[in-house]
């Protein structure tokens, strides 16, 4: 496979892999050089990737590994994530200008553990369907619903709350 | 859409249970722009699920080129070897591993050693002529002394 080849074969699914791992390491900087070290290891081992039967999840699972790897190594190495967390909201109100409620919702995916962050991103943001999910990211079915169904609940009970306390 | 549907297809949004398409009629109501009040409150939760699905990937990728280089190499590496093996195998089973120059020196001596057989047989027959000639000359000789015996026998006899 050439280059050209294989770059029509991952730059469908990019932003997809830039979203997901935006939405873990919130950083959209990292979140850009963790897409570029995914593609880069696509292509060392692009043999490999044509005989995937489906390459889509098999990036997607790439990307899910390399994020949790970093925010594992992150918090070995006692980074913190303050710098990037200043960066993102910036980057969120010059971009998500729509309404208050909505930056409101991106401010309570980031503090949702990552399982559940990630299926949200996947399901409610991608719409994937529940095998591929299962697939992506190495967990059954069910334990997906019950992961999902935490997530949608938190973000809907936080964002009352957020609202109850502007109303009052 | 009827609410009650749409309210339905909230409580089994919040339980995990809807399809993609029913999240799809969800979606669709709540962008529409005609929520109820009471149901204001989950208009932001699907515009920003729909807000972030916006965001893109804008930088170019960079794949390394050394790799194209390394394929050079393995390519350049392969077709010399297939070069030598089908060289040397040419050589093997036509020429019985002679060079050009061999072979052209096996040539010209075998064109050689055609002409001496030639020669050598042409002379051969020559000599058989020669031969031929000498007992031709060596009959005419013994003619001549049986000549010369029947001349002197008749002068005895005279």
């Amino acid at each position: 496979m050439n280059q050209t080849e294989f770059t029509a074969l991952v730059l469908p699914f990019k932003d997809k892999l830039y979203r997901m791992a935006k939405r873990l390491l919130v950083s959209s900087e990292e979140a850009e050089d963790a897409v570029q070290e995914v593609f880069l290891k696509l292509w060392k081992g692009k043999q490999r990737i044509t005989n995937y039967a489906n390459p889509e999840a098999f990036a997607m699972t790439m990307t899910k590994n390399y994020c949790l790897d970093r925010l594992k190594s992150k918090q070995a190495s006692n980074l913190k994530i303050v710098h990037s967390n200043y960066q993102n909201s910036e980057n969120l109100q010059r971009t998500v200008e729509v309404n208050d409620g909505v930056s409101m919702v991106f401010k309570i995916m980031e503090t949702l553990p990552e399982k559940q962050r990630m299926i949200l991103q996947l399901r409610d943001v991608e719409q994937f369907e529940f095998h591929e999910i299962s697939e992506m990211l190495d967990i059954n079915e069910t334990a997906i619903r019950v992961n999902l169904s935490r997530a949608r609940k938190t973000v809907r009970d936080e964002l009352l709350k957020k609202y109850n306390y502007g109303v009052s | 859409m009827e609410l009650a549907k749409i309210t339905k297809l909230l409580d089994a949004y919040f339980e995990g249970n809807t399809t993609l398409a029913e999240e799809a009629q969800l979606r669709e109501f709540f962008s529409s722009g005609n929520v109820p009040e009471h149901l204001q409150g989950y208009t932001a939760l699907f515009a920003s699920l729909q807000e972030a699905k916006k965001e893109t990937f804008e930088k170019e990728i960079k794949l390394p080129l050394e790799s194209k280089q390394n394929n050079f190499w393995k390519w350049s590496i392969a077709a010399s070897v297939a070069l030598l093996v089908g060289i040397s195998s040419y050589m093997y089973f036509n020429n019985n591993g002679l060079s050009a120059e061999e072979e052209e020196a096996l040539m010209a001596f075998n064109q050689a050693k055609e002409t001496m057989f030639l020669l050598s047989e042409n002379l051969n027959k020559g000599t058989q002529k020669v031969t031929f000639i000498n007992e031709f000359s060596e009959n005419t000789a013994t003619i001549n002394l049986i000549n010369q015996f029947t001349e002197s026998k008749n002068l005895i006899l005279k």
